[in-house]
């Protein structure tokens, strides 16, 4: 509906997509890429190129997934031009919700080190444990943002998981 | 690699449920999610007000793209014979001794002058990006040459009413908090408001 809205000639109505779909986007940008400003300049062309090329895609139903593959792309390029897919932990994703108390510090140090954990992972590996467990995205809605068959996704997120466990177990 | 027992990742995908996993593969995988829960923060920020300014933008036609392509510069890589390239050299020479003897810009009469000033100290670079650049960067750049974190720009702009932002470093989209003039962006933020009359003769 919304979709069929912008096509007509609503611009505005593409807000609501921003709205509903910007948190993961950045969430996963940031997680990607380690700096929520390169997150920001990759979500944000991400969503302009959308808007621009709204037409290709063909199933409003499947829209996520196709902002994720967007998103996902400016990531890689992003992430080829600095020549690494190493994460710097130099500029972490601030949290949403800052605060003093020593449950906020606990969970903050929590969050350094599973970061630290994700960093180590190859890109794909990383990106295919965000887009299951962090974005909530189906094997087929994968599928749909990456381009890859579901068994390699499978194995990929199978192979993430052993080694977040792995550092996650050796830090602790 | 660790490897982690194919229960857990039944589990995990959600094929089975937490109750046939021993207490020791429970832990692996309250391990996991956890380390996903802590992932799922929000980052705190937001590129809509940035991404609608573009959508907003209308699209050029061709024409207006050809006619952007002949404003803008780019760099022209022409083959010649090097029997010419000597000739070729003194007419371009020619050309610009030409074009350097013309006149200064006259200001037109729909035209006026803006002064942006901003206080950005620390600032490695600012500039203003608004409705008169199509809100694309790179157009109106700030100077502090004093390095006193007083950063400014004076431009002719066409007359009337325009919406501008500040972007300090590349990337932080600021307000201007001496515009005294502001208009909301529909998303919360507010645009800078700037009106440009024309100079009086």
């Amino acid at each position: 509906m919304i979709v069929a809205r912008i096509l007509q000639g609503d611009p505005e109505a593409f807000g609501l997509i921003i709205r509903r779909y910007e948190a993961g986007l950045l969430r996963y940008a940031t997680r990607m890429l380690g700096s929520s400003d390169a997150a920001a300049d990759a979500v944000a062309e991400a969503l302009v190129r959308a808007y621009r090329h709204l037409a290709a895609c063909r199933d409003p139903e499947r829209l996520k997934s196709w902002l994720y593959r967007i998103v996902g792309n400016r990531c890689r390029s992003h992430l080829a031009r600095r020549s690494s897919s190493d994460v710097s932990l130099d500029d972490a994703p601030p949290l949403a919700d800052p605060g003093d108390h020593e449950a906020d510090t606990e969970r903050a140090d929590q969050l350094a080190r599973v970061e630290r954990a994700l960093g180590t992972l190859s890109s794909e590996k990383r990106e295919a444990f965000l887009l299951k467990h962090v974005e909530g995205l189906s094997y087929e809605e994968m599928a749909a943002a990456t381009g890859e068959r579901i068994p390699t996704l499978k194995m990929r997120v199978h192979r993430a998981r052993a080694a977040l466990l792995a550092i996650l177990k050796e830090e602790s | 690699m660790m490897r982690v027992d194919p229960l857990v990742h039944r589990v995990l995908d959600g094929e089975l449920p937490p109750e046939v996993l021993t207490p020791a593969q429970r832990v692996e995988l309250e391990r996991l999610e956890r380390a996903a829960t802590l992932l799922a923060q929000v980052p705190a920020r937001s590129v809509a007000h940035r991404v609608m300014a573009e959508v907003r933008r209308p699209v050029p036609s061709l024409g207006q793209r050809f006619a952007r392509w002949f404003a803008e510069r780019h760099t022209i890589t022409i083959t010649i014979r090097p029997a010419w390239s000597l000739a070729v050299a003194a007419v371009l020479a020619a050309i610009a001794l030409f074009l350097g003897r013309g006149p200064a810009p006259v200001l037109g009469s729909e035209e006026g002058i803006a002064q942006f000033v901003g206080r950005f100290p620390g600032a490695n670079s600012v500039e203003v990006v608004g409705s008169f650049t199509d809100w694309r960067p790179g157009a109106v750049v700030l100077r502090d040459d004093d390095h006193d974190g007083i950063w400014r720009a004076v431009v002719v702009l066409p007359v009337g009413q325009h919406e501008y932002m500040f972007v300090v470093d590349g990337e932080r989209w600021v307000t201007d908090p001496l515009a005294g003039r502001y208009v909301d962006d529909g998303f919360g933020r507010q645009n800078a408001l700037l009106i440009v009359r024309p100079v009086p003769r």
